[in-house]
């Protein structure tokens, strides 16, 4: 078995510390690429008192971060591991000190030691116990503290002489009792311990008579003083103990509450964009700090939101391993400082999605205590940008799909379409170069045919690219402020010019505002319209009427042919889709060109039936935006 | 007679096949070149009375091509454009070309527009005040308008728009040409203004509004006014 795929085992027990094996477990496996083993060795006195259900817990922390799981019976910890070090043909073990119980066992007799005298062929890594972080630094003594002592003491001692004067012996005790509580209690053991010390000193040179009488030779003095620092150190750690407890619930319930809220905002957020404008929203109003997304792309970072010189941070390649191996605990979740600011990967179910950069207000540090806190954002932050990432990728598979199809399609109807007029171009010529004595008016005709033809061909060519071109997104609309009247004037001018006079009653409103359009691209959904209605029609009446309503502008081509049937009323839009007692002429691409020329204004294109007989096309453009000022002097 | 000479510069075979006949059997006299260089060298030593330009040349921007030849001679220009060149078509016209003609183009439709570009040269020195057609009769001297005999009352910018408009001869002008000379530099970007004023001269003057026949919309250019076309 080659060394590079020998596993790595890492002895898991259910102490905390086997979060830090499992981490480092991981970590060395990446580095080494190698598989790697989560090993619990039941030595069977230990079961009763380790808590198997943590055990569970670290096994399945282990399975998430790709290890495989085992767990054996052995009568000693170094037995069990030795044999499945051999068994595994392991290259290393991880295992931590403190699976050793009892102090002994680290002078020489430690599993540790144990297993090298074993001899294994494996490289034993040993984590050392991780001091444990104070939660609480005890702040050093200020100047407020001390004054504060000295008042409480004052106030303590006169109130205690005042009784004392009064003869009441026994409420001496219970004033200092109360006043060194306090003192403990609001500001530290250590003046606890010094005003303890100071209230017998007091109670001694102030109020026993006869005073100054020397207090450490007297028993009872000395009793009393015990007693007080007792009692008070007493109650002090139970207020502390409650205060803390107090304290560590309201912060899960905020913890809580702001992962909940953030884990609703982003289930609602649409793309990453939003995404990140929400998670640094939240991370600001929870750890007052500014927050960027770093998502990889290309070579570099995209950051969100807003703009951020991503050029000044170090490279994908260089911060992802970093922060995903973790810098130093091993753990793929650990904010890692870069320069001023602190990252975390986004760690998604088998990928790092990109880096939470989170920099700390000013004079407000990021507290190592929220960071539990932060890891946990980060976490909804990844699973919400990988379920828009995976959301995409099936759109795209979709489109793909999508696209395929409508390729075979449109192969199908385009070799008819295109075949049938180049055959009729090819017929025509081929006989016209015939040595014949054909007639002057058959060689027109033919001639004449192949010009048709020809323009057909252009025609459905055109067609074709204009429609490919608005689909892809290639034809950008330029709308530009305009009359209508100058559309429909080019519209219809230009199809008579080509084709003589046409039977249209147009009908347009002087009050109409300008309209925001691409004049190219409607002139040529008015162009298809008339010529739609033209042929469904011929000769008859065709209608072409335009009317304001708020906010948009309608335009209706109205003819007096047979009309569409209700169920084909959408499908005529589709690409392709020709009504089955067309005639000839159209290739079913019209009607699809002027939907998408509507939808790229922003506006839709509807059919419907026309009373009296025939169908009405209704085109809704926008009133979007703010209409230019009119010309200065004008109207 | 001297006939015109014309320098056709068009990379496509079968369009130079079709152009060369055409213009030929039209008693024009006829060159024509493949490429940029080619066409360039030729205009030089012919000096020809109208280029027809290709855009899309192989070896050379058509537009670099339309600045080097606009650097020496003001003959007219005629781009042949293609369907995806809408931008390309208008930058030729403002950087001084005269006339553009869209692919696919028939023959009758070359031969109008080669006909207005020519007029323009050909006529360039005689100053006729009075321009008639279809109807309308505008004496630029006396600054007077007719229609079917019928005096037209017209507002300044009215009337300078329309003057900018005859200048051209039939030619396309652009958007921002006609914005340039009427409006002055203050003008330039103010499309809806030209089209405000443009839809106002239509009501004026043309039969029926919404089926313009002289005050004709190049969609994307500019306009055009055709005072042969028969406003019946």
């Amino acid at each position: 078995m080659e060394a590079t795929s020998r596993p790595i085992l890492v002895a898991l027990g259910s102490e905390a510390q086997s979060l830090r094996l499992i981490h480092a477990g991981f970590r060395l496996a990446r580095e080494r690429s190698a598989p790697w083993l989560g090993v619990y060795v039941d030595t069977g006195h230990g079961a009763a008192t380790e808590d198997a259900e943590q055990v569970q817990v670290w096994m399945q922390e282990a399975q998430r971060l790709g290890a495989e799981v085992q767990s054996v019976e052995a009568p000693t910890l170094a037995q069990g591991l030795a044999d499945l070090t051999r068994r595994t043909q392991a290259q290393a073990l991880v295992l931590g000190r403190s699976r050793d119980r009892w102090p002994w066992a680290r002078l020489g007799h430690s599993t540790a030691d144990e297993l090298l005298r074993r001899g294994l062929d494996a490289e034993i890594v040993i984590l050392e116990d991780r001091p444990p972080s104070s939660r609480h630094p005890s702040p050093g003594i200020r100047l407020s503290a001390m004054v504060g002592t000295f008042l409480v003491m004052t106030v303590c001692t006169g109130l205690a002489w005042l009784t004392h004067r009064g003869g009441n012996l026994s409420l001496v005790l219970p004033v200092y009792l109360l006043g060194v509580t306090f003192i403990g209690y609001q500001w530290g053991s250590a003046l606890g311990i010094l005003a303890s010390a100071l209230s017998v000193l007091l109670y001694n040179f102030l109020l026993e008579t006869p005073r100054f009488r020397q207090a450490a030779t007297h028993w009872p003095n000395l009793l009393f003083f015990l007693l007080m620092l007792l009692s008070t150190q007493l109650m002090i750690g139970l207020l502390r103990r409650l205060r803390d407890q107090a304290s560590e619930v309201r912060r899960r319930e905020l913890h809580t509450a702001s992962l909940y809220l953030l884990g609703r905002a982003l289930a609602r957020s649409l793309d990453p964009d939003e995404v990140a404008t929400t998670a640094a929203e939240h991370i600001r109003r929870v750890f007052k700090a500014q927050a960027w997304l770093l998502i990889p792309e290309g070579d570099g970072w995209a950051a969100r939101p807003g703009s951020l010189d991503v050029a000044a941070l170090p490279t994908p390649a260089e911060l992802l391993p970093r922060l995903v191996w973790g810098e130093q605990a091993g753990d793929p979740l650990e904010p890692v400082p870069v320069g001023d600011a602190i990252c975390l990967s986004l760690m998604g179910t088998n990928r790092s999605e990109g880096v939470l950069r989170i920099l700390p207000g000013v004079g407000e540090p990021l507290h190592p205590q929220t960071w539990e806190l932060l890891k946990a954002f980060a976490v909804q932050i990844a699973l919400a940008l990988e379920r828009l990432r995976w959301l995409e990728e099936a759109r795209k598979a979709q489109l793909e799909s999508e696209t395929e199809r409508m390729r075979s399609t449109l192969l199908g109807a385009i070799g008819h379409d295109l075949r049938t007029p180049l055959a009729a171009i090819h017929g025509a010529a081929g006989s016209l170069l015939l040595p014949s004595d054909m007639s002057d008016s058959t060689r027109r005709d033919l001639l004449t045919m192949i010009q048709e033809e020809s323009e057909r061909l252009a025609q459905l060519l055109g067609n074709l690219l204009d429609l490919t071109r608005l689909e892809s997104g290639a034809i950008q609309v330029q709308k530009e402020w305009q009359p209508l009247e100058e559309v429909v004037g080019s519209a219809l001018g230009g199809l008579e010019r080509r084709q003589g006079a046409l039977p249209v009653q147009v009908e347009l409103p002087e009050s109409l505002p300008l309209v925001p359009l691409d004049a190219a691209l409607i002139e040529q959904v008015l162009v298809n319209l008339l010529t739609n209605a033209q042929r469904h029609a011929p000769g008859r009446e065709i209608d072409l009427r335009a009317w304001e309503e708020p906010g948009w502008v309608h335009l209706e081509v109205a003819d007096r042919g047979p009309g569409i049937p209700a169920n084909l009323q959408e499908r005529i839009f589709d690409k392709f889709f020709r009504l089955p007692e067309a005639g000839e002429g159209g290739v079913g691409l019209g009607l699809a060109i002027c939907r998408a020329i509507a939808q790229a204004h922003g506006g839709r294109i509807q059919v419907q039936d026309r009373p009296g007989g025939g169908s009405s096309f209704r085109l809704a453009l926008p009133l979007d935006g703010t209409p230019p000022p009119p010309p200065e002097g004008a109207l | 007679m001297n006939q015109p000479l014309i320098l056709i510069i068009e990379d496509e075979e079968a369009l130079r096949r079709f152009l060369v006949p055409t213009l030929t059997s039209q008693r024009y006299q006829v060159l024509s070149a493949a490429t940029a260089s080619e066409g360039l060298a030729m205009a030089r030593s012919h000096n020809p009375d109208l280029v027809l330009l290709d855009l899309g040349l192989p070896d050379r921007d058509g537009m670099a091509v339309l600045q080097e030849l606009r650097s020496w001679s003001r003959k007219p220009v005629v781009i042949l454009s293609a369907r995806n060149q809408e931008r390309d078509k208008v930058r030729a016209l403002d950087q001084g070309a005269d006339d553009y003609l869209a692919k696919p183009f028939g023959a009758a439709e070359l031969l109008a527009r080669l006909r207005v570009a020519l007029r323009h040269t050909l006529q360039a020195d005689v100053e006729d005040p009075v321009v008639c057609g279809g109807g309308l009769r505008i004496d630029l001297g006396r600054r007077e308008v007719t229609l079917e005999g019928q005096a037209i009352k017209l507002t300044a910018l009215d009337y300078r728009l329309l003057e900018a408009l005859i200048r051209r001869n039939g030619k396309v002008a652009t958007h921002g040409q006609l914005l340039a000379e009427v409006w002055g530099p203050g003008g330039a970007g103010n499309t809806h203004y030209l089209r405000i004023y443009m839809a106002m001269l239509r009501r004026k003057l043309e039969a029926d509004p919404t089926r313009p026949k002289q005050f004709i919309t190049e969609p994307g250019v500019g306009y055009r006014l055709d005072l042969d076309a028969r406003g019946d």
